[in-house]
């Protein structure tokens, strides 16, 4: 996968709000790992914000090198490989924000997941939404959208999940959906009717069973 | 200050050193430089360990003019800024660049130690280096780092004096030699062996009989493609010749003055050999590569996790794509087992094509500057 075709994770200015929302799920002075890290924005936030002892995970050489420049704990690994080596439940939160949809095997992952930490956040672009769901139905084309900016066949986002995989996906590999926060219009809130059609992102705080 | 300019190599005298062996090696002579001033409190120190073939001479320029092997990383507003830091480098044990080694006098004979210098290990170098640290009064280290042997050094350091050091760097590394780097480590000294003579130092290129003494040139050569990848000798020799291309191979390669090499690589590796018969050891160089080849943390401790227990020091391990010498899997391997122990351990595999040598070139520098700024600023 090119530098460039991962350049276009969504940036951080634009998920703002899911990264408040996963700041509020973590509780201050614990231990964090951020997996697909970025430049280390939000260990950055949350060590300023929370106290929060972090580490984050990152394969992009330019985005590791400024976790490093920031005073970042990094680790050059690729998610792919899943998380050998990190003991479990070494860490109170393990972060997996605007990444899942890229996992080649996201099964492995998310099993690591909650191998290592106590608890895991994962915010993902819900493919679910009604926008999405009817643009397939009625051009037959896999839809081009502002979650999922770039067309099938040149995008990092190899996986088009929506909220209600995601919830069946976590019962059948025996994980617990602790709470489960949904982004409409860059608006945050928990009790939303049909969130699986509604919902721009989904963010769940899960935990082994 | 933007310069370190010229700098003057130091020596202090011990009385002796207890070698891992159990051998007592006395007296002992060390060779080191400082860049940079020690603060007050004595907490801005940075230990810099060097790679086989270098010395003390890490920075700045020396009496000749000559670049130190990391001028890159080391001076003000560098990697290692000496604005900031008081950076010691010293040479190692059994280096021939003023510290006790092969060419030094073994004071029972009289005469250099020559072959008869003791088995060292990386352990005794990393022992010798804190009698010089205690020695200059410092109690503990801001960090520790080195590159190859300097990073088995570092990593070495961490094990033994955690309580001496607040972080360490260990770049391009392993904590045991595979049975590959061990095997070209044979197959320079065996070269060196095979000639019975030692290359002159006063730039004399035979002896009376005739004999040129490259042993260590053939060894050196020998190190040289192990320390590039193949990547960089396809961009920088490629098949290239430096004579002209008679027809087809109808000449002999007397005629044709090839017998120095006509391809470019063929004298480029040629030229690095000479230029090192002429300024190293090749009794050094045995020794050190033992040393290099013995070193072996999990053999010494039953297992990394084991040797890693003590640790208290913030650790920063850094490998390099193209490095085949000293991949990035032992890298990991080190990274695992410090991760197994919860210790504090950040890992960066830098993208750089120059293979194992990618810390020392020019060309990786912007980018390992930065890591190792950011790092150190956040020890």
């Amino acid at each position: 996968m090119s530098d460039q075709i991962r350049e276009i994770r969504t940036p951080f200015h634009e998920f703002e709000v899911g990264f408040n929302i996963i700041i509020d799920l973590i509780a201050p002075g614990t231990r964090v790992l951020d997996l697909g890290c970025g430049s280390g924005t939000l260990l950055a936030r949350l060590r300023d914000e929370k106290d929060v002892e972090g580490c984050g995970v990152e394969l992009d050489q330019e985005k590791v090198i400024r976790c490093t420049e920031r005073g970042i704990r990094v680790m050059t690994l690729d998610l792919d490989h899943g998380l050998e080596g990190f003991p479990d439940l070494s860490y109170e939160y393990v972060v997996l924000s605007r990444t899942l949809q890229q996992i080649i095997n996201p099964e492995l992952l998310v099993r690591e997941m909650l191998r290592v930490g106590s608890k895991s956040i994962i915010a993902f672009p819900n493919f679910g939404r009604w926008q999405i769901t009817l643009k397939y139905l009625f051009t037959g084309r896999t839809p081009v959208v502002r979650t999922f900016p770039r067309p099938w066949y040149n995008t990092p986002d190899i996986h088009r999940v929506t909220i209600s995989d995601f919830r069946h996906f976590i019962h059948d590999i025996g994980g617990k959906i602790e709470k489960e926060i949904f982004i409409i219009k860059d608006k945050p809130g928990t009790n939303i009717l049909w969130p699986n059609c509604r919902a721009e992102w989904g963010c769940f705080q899960i935990s082994a069973q | 200050m933007d310069e370190i300019g010229v700098v003057k190599t130091k020596f202090l005298q011990f009385d002796g050193l207890r070698l891992e062996s159990g051998l007592y090696l006395s007296p002992i002579t060390v060779a080191y430089e400082t860049y940079g001033e020690l603060n007050d409190r004595k907490d801005n120190v940075v230990l810099v360990l060097h790679a086989l073939s270098g010395d003390a001479h890490a920075a700045g320029q020396d009496e000749n003019g000559r670049a130190g092997w990391w001028d890159g990383m080391i001076g003000p507003g560098k990697g290692i800024d000496t604005n900031r830091y008081f950076v010691i480098c010293s040479n190692c044990l059994g280096g021939c660049k003023g510290t006790t080694g092969p060419i030094s006098v073994n004071p029972e004979t009289g005469a250099p130690y020559g072959r008869s210098f003791p088995l060292i290990t990386i352990g005794d170098m990393v022992n010798l280096q804190a009698m010089l640290v205690e020695k200059l009064g410092i109690s503990k280290l801001h960090t520790v780092i080195g590159g190859s042997m300097g990073g088995m050094q570092a990593l070495d350091w961490a094990c033994r004096y955690s309580d001496k050091i607040k972080s360490a760097v260990v770049i391009a590394a392993t904590a045991r030699l595979s049975p590959q780097g061990i095997a070209f480590n044979w197959v320079g000294r065996n070269a060196i062996m095979s000639d019975p003579v030692a290359p002159f130092k006063n730039g004399a290129l035979v002896d009376d009989n005739g004999k040129t003494g490259r042993g260590l040139a053939v060894a050196r050569m020998i190190g040289h493609i192990t320390y590039l990848s193949e990547e960089t000798m396809e961009a920088k020799f490629g098949r290239k010749l430096t004579l002209r291309d008679m027809d087809g191979t109808t000449y002999s390669l007397e005629e044709n003055d090839g017998l120095g090499g006509e391809f470019e690589i063929e004298s480029y590796l040629q030229h690095k050999g000479s230029l090192f018969m002429e300024r190293f050891d090749e009794d050094s160089y045995v020794i050190i590569t033992k040393a290099i080849d013995h070193f072996d943390l999990v053999r010494q401790h039953g297992d990394l996790v084991s040797a890693f227990k003590n640790i208290a020091a913030k650790m920063l391990v850094i490998s390099f794509t193209s490095d085949w010498l000293y991949p990035t899997s032992m890298s990991l391997a080190i990274v695992r087992a410090l991760q197994a122990s919860k210790k504090h351990v950040s890992f960066v595999e830098v993208d750089l094509p120059y293979g194992h040598d990618s810390f020392l070139v020019p060309q990786g520098m912007p980018n390992l500057t930065r890591i190792v700024r950011g790092f150190l600023k956040g020890v």
